[in-house]
């Protein structure tokens, strides 16, 4: 029995290394180095983020595919996706309802409550053009983007400069943590 | 032990026969011969992307790992040496070697039917993969109906799951089973035809639609909007009284169940003459009756904004703020001469109040109603419409919980206190003493917009729920109205025309007359 798979695993490897020659001889194919198209060579690691964006229209939000580089760590791929965010849509049909001048300075992962805190710079309510919709969509793109891409957060706080805030433009109130799922 | 090697066996022999026979007649293009829709249950855009096969007898489609990655936002690796490419799908790794039929999930080997290709310029990849080796190792649910190409991803968490009719003896029930219960609206305004929005609600709309009901109901036809759930029921013309209610909970799995009564009247049939102007009545318990019947002596009128806070600024330099102030002070001057009612600002000049403040001074003038004014504001000059908003009911666990704590600890400080009084002792988060009065709430928010509707020619935004910090902690029912958008050209004009100020004045007092007197009848 033992002997059976010790020659099955055998055959195994002889297949593969016999269907590489014969692959590695082929013509035909991409050369040796080249790259398919669709397919990078990634120098670092990348991870394809879907990022939500509101349309024009200010209807509803519209769901961007993107391949972003990121860092390890929890709290860096937060990061990477909120700025990715903050670069804006990629599409003609989508606005960002994030200043363009907002920048996370820190992210905590509290797991435990599986709350993540969001600290931004003064940009994201100084800079805020206002308008009730305006700020209805710069939480809900935040947040469906978070919820998103990270199932594992439930809640997220927002903070500006360290410290809580009633509200970003004068309208929601976000001085407590919002639900992930009342946002979707 | 046996199987398994037996099981390594023929599949290493199948991987070995299977590199030959590829590696002989492999094409370098496949062809592109129908599309697959894939629909996305979080919220990404139906998408339609290219299925190509390998031969013309072949019954095998494959999927370019482009397409395949961004559907399911797989990390790609390459390594173009081995040729080899890596996906990394939720927890899992999928290793593919170009002209083989062996996909390595996690180091662990899984045969497929056909090899991976690369032509095109692509990595293409066998659909089976999808349904065959992904499907039952992902978390979310994957279907691929292959006859009519569609591939669905994820399941929508529907909360609103099904319609029954029951017919009764006075007339016919139509039942909605939700998962919970969820806030509702009823609209009877168009004759023969009920509305129902269910705030919140998730349906499958081709699950409500019934071409022909029974008893007193005829079509049925649902909708789902972005937030929430309409229901729309054609009723008999001989149906006079209606009935809205959730059923108690009669145990099981949670789930309650809306219940729509119509009665028929005492008349067989109505002539179509009379019946075009004639709506059903709604027939209310005594409780609900009392609770809606809102009689009007005080109204609140909040104007958005104020002192450093400008609200939405326009190109032009219109400042939300003051429209806002004029606005309300044009609403309070018309409400005591039209409505004969008395009314509180919270604020009358270029300043800030907090947003305490201002709820305080509605409370402390025991406020029937409170009304904030705003403007709206867009990054695009496309959007535009009016809109009225009220308070979402907070009910998060943790704000449930947050309060029972408290109230524990007060029966703790207190162990003098008998039940009864312990009962009064109740205290509420400050966030959900709104939650009372969500039902007026809603009731007014929807009066408004319709006779907004009615008075204004912009574009109808609806009626939506939201966490509004200005209505946290009123005790009595609240809205916000966005009156149109300060960031729309055309809007910005009207805004600052008298004649379209007055219109908007005009909705708000017909509504208010409307809530006064609907259930007052």
């Amino acid at each position: 029995m033992h002997i059976g798979r010790t020659i099955a695993i055998v055959l195994v490897i002889l297949a593969i290394v016999i269907a590489g020659i014969v692959l590695l001889d082929r013509r035909g194919g991409p050369e040796r180095g080249e790259e398919p198209a669709g397919v990078q060579i990634v120098p670092e690691e990348t991870r394809t983020v879907t990022l939500y964006f509101p349309d024009r229209q200010a209807e509803s939000l519209v769901a961007e595919a993107r391949e972003i580089a990121v860092r390890d760590g929890f709290e860096n791929q937060v990061k990477a996706v909120v700025h990715a965010l903050i670069d804006g849509p990629s599409s003609d049909g989508a606005v960002n309802a994030l200043p363009p001048r907002a920048a996370v300075v820190q992210v905590f992962w509290v797991e435990e409550r599986q709350t993540l805190f969001l600290d931004f710079n003064a940009a994201l309510v100084s800079d805020h053009s206002g308008g009730s919709t305006g700020e209805y969509f710069t939480i809900a793109m935040l947040l469906r983007t978070i919820g998103e891409n990270f199932p594992a957060v439930r809640r997220v706080q927002f903070l500006v400069e360290g410290s809580p805030v009633e509200t970003i433009a004068g309208h929601y109130a976000v001085d407590e943590p919002l639900d992930v799922m009342t946002w979707r | 032990m046996e199987i398994i090697s037996r099981y390594t066996a023929a599949l290493a022999l199948i991987a070995l026969l299977a590199a030959v026979p590829a590696a002989a007649q492999e094409p370098d293009r496949l062809e592109a011969v129908r599309t697959l829709g894939v629909i996305y249950a979080d919220g990404r855009n139906a998408e339609d992307i290219d299925l190509y096969r390998a031969e013309e007898s072949s019954e095998e489609h494959y999927i370019t790992a482009y397409d395949l990655a961004r559907i399911f936002k797989a990390t790609k690796f390459w390594n173009p040496d081995l040729r080899k490419l890596s996906l990394r799908i939720g927890i899992r790794r999928y290793l593919f070697t170009i002209d083989t039929r062996v996909v390595m999930v996690d180091g662990e080997p899984v045969l497929m039917r056909t090899p991976v290709h690369y032509a095109n310029g692509a990595v293409m990849i066998p659909l089976e993969f999808v349904s065959n080796v992904l499907a039952p190792r992902l978390r979310e649910q994957l279907e691929l109906d292959e006859e009519h190409g569609v591939l669905t991803i994820g399941s929508p968490d529907y909360n609103v799951l099904r319609l029954e009719f029951v017919e009764g003896e006075k007339g016919t029930r139509a039942e909605i089973i939700l998962t919970e219960e969820l806030l509702y609206h009823i609209d009877s305004e168009t004759p023969g035809i009920l509305r129902l929005k269910i705030y919140g609600g998730k349906l499958n709309p081709l699950k409500f639609t019934v071409p022909r009901g029974e008893g007193l109901f005829n079509r049925v036809r649902a909708e789902q909007t972005e937030h929430d759930a309409y229901i729309f029921f054609d009723v008999e013309k001989t149906a006079e009284r209606f009935r809205v209610e959730f059923e108690p909970a009669a145990g099981g799995r949670g789930e309650r169940t809306l219940v729509i009564s119509l009665e028929e009247g005492d008349l067989p049939e109505i002539p179509d003459v009379e019946y075009a102007g004639r709506r059903m009545t709604e027939i209310l318990d005594d409780e609900a009756r009392e609770r809606r019947a809102g009689s009007i002596a005080v109204v609140a009128i909040d104007p958005g904004h104020g002192g450093i806070d400008n609200g939405k600024v326009s190109e032009n330099g219109v400042r939300e703020k003051d429209v806002n102030l004029e606005l309300s002070m044009m609403l309070r001057s018309r409400l005591v001469s039209e409505l004969g009612v008395e009314v509180v600002l919270t604020r009358q000049e270029d300043v800030l109040v907090p947003f305490d403040q201002r709820v305080e001074t509605a409370n402390r003038a025991g406020a029937d109603v409170f009304i904030s004014m705003h403007c709206n504001g867009w990054f695009h000059p496309d959007a535009g419409g009016f809109e009225t908003l009220f308070l979402s009911p907070a009910r998060t666990e943790d704000e449930m919980r947050i309060a029972s704590d408290e109230n524990a600890s007060l029966r703790f400080e207190n162990p003098e206190l008998d039940p009864e009084e312990l009962a009064e002792l109740d205290f509420i988060l400050w966030d959900m003493v709104q939650n009372e009065f969500i039902t007026e709430s809603s009731e007014l928010a929807e009066l408004v917009q319709r006779e907004l509707s009615k008075t204004i020619e912009i574009r109808n935004r609806g009626v939506k729920q939201a966490g509004l910090r200005v209505l946290k902690g009123l005790h009595m029912p609240g809205i916000l109205v966005e009156a149109a958008f300060l960031s729309n050209p055309d809007e910005e004009r009207l805004l600052l025309d008298d004649r379209f100020r007055n219109q908007i004045v005009d909705g708000i007092i017909e509504a208010l007359r409307r809530y006064q007197t609907k259930f007052g009848e």
